[in-house]
């Protein structure tokens, strides 16, 4: 976007604002990389009350004189508090906890659905059985329609949120990390280091992503989501680590690193305190679209049926379930539209902080 | 030109060593051996008894430990022998030779038509630049680019199979051919493209899309350049001035991505080949993997980092054929 700078903006004696404020400065003036921005914040915000958005436990309950919270044992099976297992309530909460102590009362999710288990008949009082197979159409109990089994699409799919964010920040983490420290180590250091790093990036590279990934999974044998993310990180580094090494080779002879090794700074000190920080900008991008890549793998991995085994919330493994009966196109459109949004969503913002941050781009537009 | 050959040879003959060296590690640290996989899938009362497993296993060399099986393996593949698949009881080298083509027939036409549409696209994009077309074409193209795979083959299924059912348009759902029997070659050829129209269509369009916006910031960055206006200003028209002298400064990183797009079309066939049946070597590489077929596996990972490695030098050897400053030696 080019806009024209307010005058009175420049007159006014503002403290300079750094690199990444002025990067930032820049990027909010772009709408569309702002609104995936937000959109990915709706995503965040999505992903953190999904128990509170759709669920058959409730969000707070006061049972025989003490307040709980059972939701949370949709983040953590652990979490769910013990006097439920001792009470045998058996994950059916309304009924039992009118029976069980009718004194009790509880905050219920906004929608009554689990992503895990079909919604039996009057387990709310008044709602039916979920609608299994092809009945399972969109409809305003079931908003996203059901799956063969009867699960809600819609709760799955709100419950898939968190699986979606935590494989891309997590698994590029992974590569983040691995990457900038590969590629810091073989440009600082060059030689015989570059030489063996630069050879174990390049068969990485050209070993087919595909391959390494299925025959890591098949290792692995039961790939749970975490293994999953790990396999994604210890894969997807090489393009970081060849751009750091770059930005490395470039920098290890500019003179604000001769100065620092001149006041006696050690290597480790150089790297991470003085050289890291300038060479960053040009990371950031590439890693905005290695979640994007990776989100998108997760998914391919699970709609291929190599991802996490059922019951799982992966919006891959509703596109999974639509393979085996393609009449039920509502187990494609909504996680497929979710699967598009969330990857365009991170290539817009890679696109505008390429844009906010590459100096060559800015002189162009001058 | 022919030391680099040599040299880039060489170096590529040591990446392949490696290459090799590591997937036929992990392969073998997969739980389960191609005897106990295939048994697993039939009856259990089929299971091979201890002492004729342990047969096999010696018939096979899978007694041994992975590393001399792997230098095995190495020593036959330099004698042009890549072993016999295990489940399958076929020599590799035929197994591979059965699904090649279907597999690059499919990228190949892929890639031929995604920068056939690509470096027109490219064009009139950067021709109307900042224009409200130029703006709709280029957010089409980028909403593209983010349309899994995988999604993109699902709703073309039920758009033009499930829901078209008895249509005019009604597409095949999967496979390469109705399975019939041709008369003639012609008539073969047609059922053939017949089929490949959907999974053509979802191999290429993201690959359209990435080359077409690449050619587009790459030709307004020379748009931009001293030698365009001199061009414009001597009264070149904007045909002209667009393909004969921007256009061709663009070839170099066009050439580059030629190269490097081959890898990730072949990754890519892996997945198409798996939804719509097509009978490629992605799909034959599923089905080792889940087989646990050492051999197939392996004359596959071969077959595959070649075409790559090839990829790589082909877009490095273009790329001193399109700029006369990059020389090779």
């Amino acid at each position: 976007m080019i806009t024209r700078k307010d005058p009175t903006a420049v007159a006014r004696d503002k403290p300079p604002r750094g690199f990444w404020g002025e990067a930032w400065g820049r990027f909010r003036r772009m709408p569309l990389a702002m609104a995936a921005l937000l959109f990915v914040c709706f995503l965040a915000v999505v992903a953190l009350f999904a128990p509170a958005i759709a669920g058959t436990k409730p969000v707070v309950c006061r049972y025989k004189g003490s307040i709980y919270v059972p939701c949370l044992a949709y983040f953590n099976r652990d979490w769910e508090p013990v006097v439920f297992a001792t009470d045998k309530f058996r994950g059916e909460y309304p009924q039992n906890l009118r029976d069980k102590d009718p004194e009790s009362w509880a905050i219920w999710p906004l929608v009554f659905q689990d992503p895990y288990r079909a919604v039996r008949a009057d387990e709310w009082p008044g709602l039916p059985a979920n609608p299994t197979h092809e009945n399972g159409r969109p409809n305003s109990r079931n908003l996203f329609g059901t799956n063969q089994e009867g699960i809600d699409v819609f709760a799955k799919m709100v419950h898939g949120t968190l699986v979606a964010l935590l494989v891309g920040f997590v698994s590029m983490g992974i590569a983040a990390t691995i990457g900038i420290t590969l590629g810091a180590i073989a440009g600082y250091f060059g030689g015989v280091v570059d030489m063996a790093i630069s050879r174990v990036t390049e068969v990485v590279m050209c070993i087919p992503t595909l391959i390494l990934i299925l025959a890591l999974l098949a290792i692995v044998e039961k790939p749970t989501i975490w293994k999953m993310m790990a396999v994604l990180g210890f894969t997807g580094w090489t393009g970081i680590s060849r751009l750091m090494r770059a930005e490395f080779l470039r920098l290890r002879s500019a003179e604000f690193v001769t100065a620092a090794r001149a006041l006696g700074a050690g290597p480790g000190r150089i790297i991470f305190r003085h050289v890291l920080p300038n060479a960053l900008a040009p990371v950031v991008v590439p890693i905005t679209f290695g979640i994007a890549a990776a989100i998108l793998t997760e998914s391919g991995l699970s709609f291929l049926g190599f991802g996490q085994p059922p019951p799982s919330a992966s919006w891959g493994s509703l596109l999974n379930n639509a393979r085996s009966n393609l009449q039920m196109w509502w187990l494609v459109f909504f996680p497929g539209t979710a699967i598009f949004l969330t990857v365009l969503a991170f290539n817009l913002i890679g696109e505008g902080l390429q844009k906010a941050t590459d100096p060559r781009l800015r002189e162009a537009r001058k | 030109m022919i030391h680099y050959l040599l040299r880039r040879l060489a170096l590529g003959l040591v990446t392949l060593l490696l290459i090799t060296f590591l997937v036929y590690a992990l392969i073998r640290a997969i739980p389960g051996t191609p005897l106990t996989a295939a048994v697993a899938q039939t009856d259990p009362s089929r299971r091979l008894n201890p002492a004729d497993l342990e047969r096999m296993n010696a018939a096979y060399g899978l007694d041994k430990p992975w590393y001399q099986a792997y230098f095995l393996w190495l020593s036959n593949v330099a004698r042009g022998d890549l072993g016999r698949s295990i489940s399958r009881k076929a020599p590799v080298t035929q197994l591979i030779g059965e699904r090649i083509g279907p597999t690059l027939a499919l990228s190949g036409s892929s890639l031929l038509l995604a920068w056939a549409l690509a470096i027109p696209l490219g064009l009139y994009t950067a021709a109307r630049s900042g224009k409200p077309d130029e703006r709709a074409v280029n957010l089409v193209l980028y909403m593209l680019y983010s349309v899994p795979t995988f999604v993109a083959a699902l709703a073309l299924q039920i758009t033009f199979s499930i829901w078209s059912e008895g249509k005019l348009w009604e597409l095949p759902l999967f496979g390469m051919t109705s399975g019939e029997a041709h008369e003639t070659t012609i008539a073969w050829l047609a059922d053939v493209g017949w089929h490949s129209i959907l999974p053509l269509a979802c191999m290429t369009y993201g690959g359209l899309a990435w080359d077409a916006r690449f050619i587009n910031t790459n030709l307004q960055e020379v748009l931009r350049q001293d030698y365009i206006r001199t061009a414009r200003a001597k009264g070149a028209g904007s045909f002209r001035v667009l393909g004969h002298h921007a256009f061709r400064n663009t070839l170099i990183p066009v050439v580059t991505l030629l190269g490097l797009s081959l890898p990730a079309l072949l990754g890519g066939s892996v997945i198409i080949e798996q939804i719509f049946t097509w009978p490629g070597m992605g799909r034959l590489f599923f089905e080792s993997l889940r087989e646990r077929d050492y051999p197939t596996i392996m004359g596959l990972t071969l077959v595959f980092s070649l075409l790559t490695l090839a990829g790589q030098l082909l877009a490095d050897i273009l790329y001193a054929l399109v700029d006369p400053r990059v020389s090779l030696e």
